[in-house]
């Protein structure tokens, strides 16, 4: 009788149902002889996996792809605590978070001699302290971009910056904010000229100016966002004329034919960054694929299609001649200078006293 | 040789021991789980076996989540209520009046729920935005000069949908409650000279007020746990103490003080659902309804 070990997991039952489809299908097909994985599992963004962004790779015969998509950083952190690290052999956490991955013991190293690609990390990427411990890198940035203001060009009189989010009666009622604590505080704490280096090291004082500001917000808004949809739909409906936003709903609406803009403010714009990890339970046919597919996702042929298509910017550089003046301007990397002026997301050490915070502001 | 009663008992314990086992493994066991979470501490990402009730301290003096919980608790009661008020017409009519299409009523009514809760909200958001079906027909009579905001994104708004959306579970309540009632009652009422309204208010209501109780509890527990409503059509004010103890749960990873949320929460409905039960059958209606057992 068939022993199939003390647990059956659900990636093994997968690979099962798989093995056994297979069979039926092609009872006379030949297996290969070497130890190769048979797909290697990605638990990522549903816009990073596009089938023709993957295409070039699976055409150069890489390892086919399992995808499976999440909804927030959040989910997939919840995911991985409560046991499916064995079902992936790629996931992609914001590397704000990686620490809180790296302490729970939820990734291993990478092997960056199978990663050629990470040589051309942008250097803020490569000096960064995150997703790095005891000398070993565990996340690998992949992809980043900002957060900016976007507004309807139409409705407002002149570029919107974060103090339009929180004074003034000129545009009470047609604001929103995302449902984020941490990007809704760093936000009031640039607007109370927080300095930057103490923005995600805020203690009680310094929080409590922001709630200040944050009340006096809330009410100026039509409504908190919650997903990019949602937002893209309330400019769309005339709902909101000015948010704290994501890029996307600019470049969507104005292909819609809508008078759209974009305001970087200078207060500071936050930058985000998600990284690539490989689980620790993943098993070492799947740690290899998932190398080979992290080298790929910092190459150029996926770095100019996401410039593109995202339109978001790979973490290196080596696309970046490949793409056109208008192109690099879309994906911020035509002035490198600028990246400096963004505010990189942190994950501050007392991040439950900012959620507890936010809630009192939406309960008020 | 087993006597019948040993044998009854014996199919009893054979019949109950799988949902026992079920409600023990999928119910009680999850919800016992959190209320240990819920004396621990968290330490950076981990939880600390640190056994205090520091943080049912935190619920009970914290002035938010205690507004949330009572804020909770109103809503569930207002849309309980009028859904109420809304659906027992419709559900009269349905058991009392129709006759061919009863069926087809029925299944009109539950059509919305096959239809997924962001579809319906966002049906709504059509009908109440600021450039919505209604602020246009209200600016085109000449009723407004200016759209209504107020429409959407605002309590009113939040408790208009979830009237919406659970009127149907009120509905069924009290059409099977008024499907249950003896007809001869009516008769006899009616012989005894007793109007329309009289037989309504003395016969039909009362014994159909158990259906009334159990669809207004069934809506008093879905609007309470009911995040994706108020969140969407809530505006600014949409928060609700579910999506509080989902960001503690999720961005804060904040186990324990969610949990001590989630069992005060808990532990509020279970008394207040038990005060209502007990002054009910305490009341003379529903002594009088024991009695006809």
């Amino acid at each position: 009788m068939a022993d199939f070990g003390t647990s059956l997991d659900r990636r093994r039952f997968l690979k099962l149902c798989a093995a056994a489809s297979a069979v039926t299908a092609l009872p006379l097909a030949t297996r290969p002889a070497q130890a190769k994985a048979s797909a290697v599992y990605w638990l990522t963004w549903e816009n990073l996996a596009k089938a023709e962004y993957l295409a070039p790779y699976l055409a150069a015969g890489g390892v086919p792809i399992t995808k499976g998509f999440i909804g927030s950083d959040d989910e997939q952190f919840a995911k991985l605590r409560a046991g499916g690290g064995s079902e992936w052999d790629l996931i992609t956490p914001g590397i704000d978070k990686a620490e809180l991955y790296i302490a729970s013991n939820l990734l291993q190293p990478l092997d960056l001699s199978k990663i050629p690609n990470a040589a051309h990390l942008y250097a803020p990427f490569k000096t960064s302290p995150l997703g790095k411990k005891d000398g070993k890198t565990y996340n690998i940035p992949f992809y980043w971009g900002i957060n900016p203001i976007v507004y309807r060009a139409d409705l407002m009189d002149k570029e919107p910056d974060w103090s339009t989010l929180f004074e003034g009666e000129k545009y009470k009622g047609r604001l929103a904010m995302r449902d984020y604590a941490l990007e809704g505080i760093v936000i009031s704490a640039l607007y109370v000229g927080i300095p930057r280096d103490k923005l995600f090291k805020m203690g009680a004082k310094e929080l409590a100016e922001c709630k200040k500001a944050l009340l006096a917000q809330k009410k100026l808004l039509r409504t908190y966002w919650n997903s990019i949809g949602d937002l893209t739909n309330l400019f769309a409906s005339g709902e909101v004329v000015c948010a704290f936003s994501w890029v996307p709903p600019y470049y969507d609406l104005k292909a819609r034919g809508l008078n759209m803009g974009m305001a970087k403010p200078k207060q500071g714009v936050i930058g985000w960054c998600d990284s690539l990890a490989i689980p620790a339970q993943s098993k070492p046919e799947g740690v290899e694929a998932a190398h080979a597919l992290i080298n790929y996702l910092l190459g150029p042929e996926y770095g100019k299609l996401l410039a593109v298509g995202g339109p978001y910017a790979q973490s290196t550089d080596i696309a970046r001649s490949s793409l056109t003046d208008e192109q690099q301007e879309r994906i911020f990397v035509k002035d490198l200078g600028v990246m400096d002026s963004f505010v990189w997301k942190e994950n501050p050490a007392n991040y439950g006293d900012w959620v507890r915070l936010w809630n009192e502001v939406k309960a008020s | 040789m087993a006597s019948l009663e040993d044998t009854r008992r014996k199919e009893f314990a054979v019949l109950a021991t799988p949902a026992v086992l079920f409600v023990g493994a999928f119910c009680i066991a999850p919800l016992a789980l959190l209320f240990l979470y819920s004396f621990y501490r968290v330490d950076f990402v981990a939880m600390v076996p640190d056994l205090n009730l520091r943080n049912y301290a935190t619920v009970v003096t914290s002035e938010t989540y205690r507004t949330l919980i009572g804020k909770a608790m109103l809503h569930g009661a207002l849309v309980a209520g009028f859904t109420a008020v809304l659906a027992y017409p419709l559900a009269f009519f349905i058991a009392m009046r129709v006759k061919v299409y009863k069926a087809a009523l029925l299944t009109a009514l539950l059509i919305p729920l096959y239809t997924g809760d962001l579809v319906r909200i966002f049906a709504w958001r059509v009908v109440l935005g600021a450039e919505g079906i209604l602020n246009t027909f209200l600016l085109w009579i000449g009723a407004t000069e200016q759209p209504i905001m107020a429409l959407l994104f605002s309590t009113g708004a939040s408790l208009l949908v979830l009237t919406y959306n659970y009127l149907p579970f009120m509905v069924l309540a009290i059409w099977i409650a008024l499907e249950l009632l003896d007809r001869s009652l009516l008769e006899a009422a009616a012989d005894l000279g007793a109007g329309r309204f009289r037989t309504f208010r003395h016969v039909v209501l009362p014994l159909t007020l158990p259906g009334v109780l159990v669809g207004a509890l069934m809506v008093f527990a879905l609007v309470i746990g009911d995040y994706l409503t108020p969140q969407l059509i809530g505006g600014s004010s949409g928060v609700t103490v579910i999506s509080a103890i989902h960001d503690l749960f999720g961005a804060a990873f904040d186990w324990p003080l969610g949990g001590a949320i989630a069992w005060v929460l808990m532990a509020v409905l279970v008394t207040l659902i038990a005060a209502l039960a007990t002054l009910a059958l305490r009341s003379r209606l529903g002594r009088a309804l024991l009695r006809t057992r």
